[in-house]
């Protein structure tokens, strides 16, 4: 950005920004504890659609997959709050959120030992060992995920029927995502059961419906940057896109891509998290366009059939760098 | 201290006569070693097709248009032809000992020599912990198995046809690798055992 | 040679804790993370690096006033190299399990820092008794960490250690505990809290 600012040819004290020339992207960790708090706690209300059709979907398990999660979150970060002697963040929400977001990546067959574990390492590990919120280089809940992706690679990959298909019995039925089931098996799945969630698959992954109606209300609300679902969904349709127009046969098409395994909920919640996300805009495009990159490379290349969960952390890893990189030019400072 | 500076004389003495001595050690080292070595990965061949090939008395190894053969014999008679399937798995290698009738058509048992699969999920197609009755199901199946036309892979149900296998759950690529190993390397041993010139060794 | 001469029993102990190759000085790291993932592998890890370690303190701090300056790095790997082949050699004639599961991290133990950086450091310019006393307490230093990670990976990624299964039926496996990603995670436990020790000893 080479804005030509009079004001600023010298000086040592602090340039005055002309009105409306400079585009500013703040960080959005803020430090007054009011507004994180206000903050966490829409973004809990945005994610209750796709919680409730969860608990729809998949009935007692998801109940208490969600409720295990949340009360691990939040008690391993009470627990940790104690020991370094700091004060008690949990009525920050964010620790709910974590707990939230992770439940709902988990499959509703998932044990409950498993999930106190996730929500364990994703608050201990991933938020508090660099240093609590606002620190945190990956998405906590993803990390968690990631640590339980590793650790349980069956538990992790292992599906039941919504109950809404499986007729009266709602546990023992296995079945595939709709992802896993194109991957191995070479098989689509219908786009309404697809946008609706009544297929395979995480708790809260499976109805694109519900979760854009919390991902809309987070965007209008300005909880979330609109840049980041659009070039990460917009780059999955467009990378997608590609690989179908070349090979019809061989890859799936973009709206399968948009509507199976966890993408829109990673769009809308886990990317664009205040904090491992880039501040300025065109960091924050390359992010998006990024993540789309790998993921699409994931599932149409990888040995795993979905790639959400890694195409988020991998650009987590280089958010500080993209920050770093496509900062605006500072004028007014006398150069050393 | 040992700072001082040396002509070049001196330095290529020195690390001639170091290099000189390593090589001392490491040639008399080698000469108690190697039979050693030489001797465990002989028994570990020898151990797999003992336990892949049915009951015998005596083996011996031939050649066939360069692929190795070791077959079995109890009294004259052949029992059983063992060889070595190579190929590539999910991460690396996956190197195992088919044993087979003599007419290869039937097999008898499979071992899983060397792999890189991912521990805890590939790895189980050669040890299985979490099947504590059971560790070696997964090569077990193949007993008995006709791969005519070929093997298959099929998921989460038993097999009923005498072509079939289970896959290992969460580990379908490392199942089908080796199933794809096999399919491949059985019909160029059938070419080479039916057609081959024979050089025997042995 | 100012330096003060410290005692035979320090020589030997600053290597298990104030100079450990693992927790203090960071040296080491690829077989400290790639062999871990039981204490089997640790142990064996360990005792292969302490007798190449020992081995060529004691032939380097021989040979110090004879070595020249300028080839010193030189000679010194020739050694390292002949003493990791006699250790290779010998888990592969003795104990082939042990050397197929450690694969080409044996080998390896040649480049390692520790190796190399304690003759440089050390045994160059050391009486022989010394370096040997420097080397034995450097060596347990690396075993025991290893062993201890070996131990910790084990138990938490297969249920047992040393092969004999203390976790029962009820446990289910960290897969995560023996693949890399469970090696750098412990060892990043175990430095933090030998940091944190430190620190309690420092203000106590």
């Amino acid at each position: 950005m080479s804005i030509p600012s009079p004001a600023s040819s010298k000086g040592k004290s602090k340039l005055k920004e002309p009105e409306n020339l400079l585009i500013l992207a703040s960080s959005p960790h803020l430090h007054t504890t009011t507004s994180t708090q206000s903050i966490m706690w829409q973004v809990v209300l945005a994610l209750s659609p796709a919680a409730t059709m969860a608990i729809y979907y998949f009935r007692w398990p998801a109940v208490v997959i969600i409720l295990t999660s949340v009360i691990a979150a939040v008690l391993t970060e009470a627990v940790i709050n104690r020991l370094k002697g700091e004060t008690l963040t949990i009525t920050d929400g964010s620790a709910v959120i974590t707990g939230l977001l992770l439940a709902l990546t988990l499959p509703p067959t998932f044990s409950i030992g498993g999930t106190i574990l996730g929500a364990v390492v994703a608050i201990g590990i991933g938020k508090q060992l660099f240093g609590g919120l606002g620190y945190n280089i990956f998405n906590p809940a993803l990390l968690g995920r990631a640590f339980l992706q590793a650790s349980f690679p069956i538990g992790m990959t292992t599906w039941s029927t919504p109950a809404t298909l499986a007729g009266s019995a709602v546990d023992g039925v296995s079945t595939a995502t709709p992802l896993g089931l194109y991957k191995f098996e070479h098989a689509l799945t219908g786009y309404a059961d697809l946008f609706v969630g009544n297929v395979g698959g995480s708790l809260g992954e499976t109805s694109a419906l519900a979760i854009l109606i919390g991902g809309l209300y987070l965007l209008i609300r300005r909880f979330a940057d609109w840049r980041i679902p659009v070039s990460y969904l917009g780059g999955v349709v467009i990378i997608g896109g590609i690989f179908w127009a070349f090979a019809p046969n061989q890859f799936p098409d973009p709206v399968f891509h948009l509507l199976s395994g966890g993408l829109i909920l990673g769009a809308f919640f886990m990317a664009t998290d205040m904090v491992t996300s880039p501040i300025t805009h065109l960091a924050t495009w390359i992010y998006g366009i990024g993540m789309a990159l790998i993921l699409v490379i994931i599932r149409l290349f990888g040995g795993l059939p979905e790639g959400v969960m890694y195409s988020i952390l991998l650009m987590n890893a280089v958010t500080p760098l993209l920050n770093r990189y496509t900062r605006p030019k500072i004028f007014g400072e006398v150069q050393s | 201290m040992t700072q001082h500076t040396s002509g070049s004389g001196k330095m290529v003495l020195v690390l001639t006569l170091i290099t000189a001595l390593s090589g001392a050690i490491l040639a008399a080292w080698d000469s108690y070693t190697a039979p050693k070595i030489t001797y465990h990965r002989e028994q570990a061949l020898l151990v797999a097709i003992s336990q892949v090939l049915p009951a015998h008395d005596s083996t011996r190894t031939v050649v066939l248009n360069g692929q190795t053969f070791y077959e079995a014999f109890a009294g004259d008679s052949l029992v059983g032809v063992g060889f070595q399937a190579l190929g590539n798995g999910f991460q690396g290698q996956i190197r195992m000992m088919l044993g087979m009738t003599p007419d290869l058509e039937t097999i008898t048992g499979l071992e899983i020599l060397e792999q890189v699969e991912t521990p805890g999920l590939g790895t189980k197609i050669a040890h299985d912990p979490s099947q504590r009755s059971d560790p070696e199901w997964f090569t077990k199946q193949f007993n008995g198995l006709l791969p005519s036309p070929e093997l298959t892979v099929i998921k989460n149900a038993t097999p009923t046809h005498s072509n079939e296998i289970q896959a290992i759950t969460g580990a379908t690529i490392s199942s089908q690798a080796v199933v794809r190993i096999l399919n491949q390397q059985i019909e160029s041993a059938r070419q080479a055992f039916r057609t081959g010139s024979e050089v025997v060794h042995g | 040679m100012a330096k003060k001469q410290i005692s035979i029993w320090q020589e030997i102990v600053k290597g298990l804790w104030r100079e450990n190759p693992v927790l203090a000085t960071l040296l080491g790291l690829c077989p400290t993370l790639a062999v871990t993932n039981t204490a089997v592998n640790g142990l064996a890890m360990g005792l292969a690096t302490s007798f190449v370690l020992l081995s060529s303190s004691l032939f380097i701090s021989s040979l110090r006033n004879f070595i020249p300056h300028q080839v010193r790095i030189a000679s010194y790997i020739v050694i390292i190299a002949t003493f990791v082949t006699v250790a290779d050699r010998f888990l592969a004639g003795f104990f082939p399990a042990i050397s197929q599961s450690l694969g080409p991290y044996v080998p390896l133990i040649v480049v390692n820092c520790l190796i190399l950086g304690r003759q440089e450091a050390f045994s160059s310019k050391n009486k022989i008794s010394r370096s040997l006393l420097d080397g034995i307490g450097m060596g347990l230093g690396f075993s025991l960490v290893l062993i201890a990670l070996g131990m910790v990976r084990e138990l938490l990624g297969s249920g047992s250690i040393f092969g004999i299964t203390l976790l029962g039926e009820w446990f289910e496996p960290w897969m995560v505990m023996i693949l890399p990603p469970g090696a750098f995670l412990t060892l990043g436990f175990f430095i933090a809290i030998a940091n944190w020790i430190n620190d309690r000893r420092a203000t106590a």
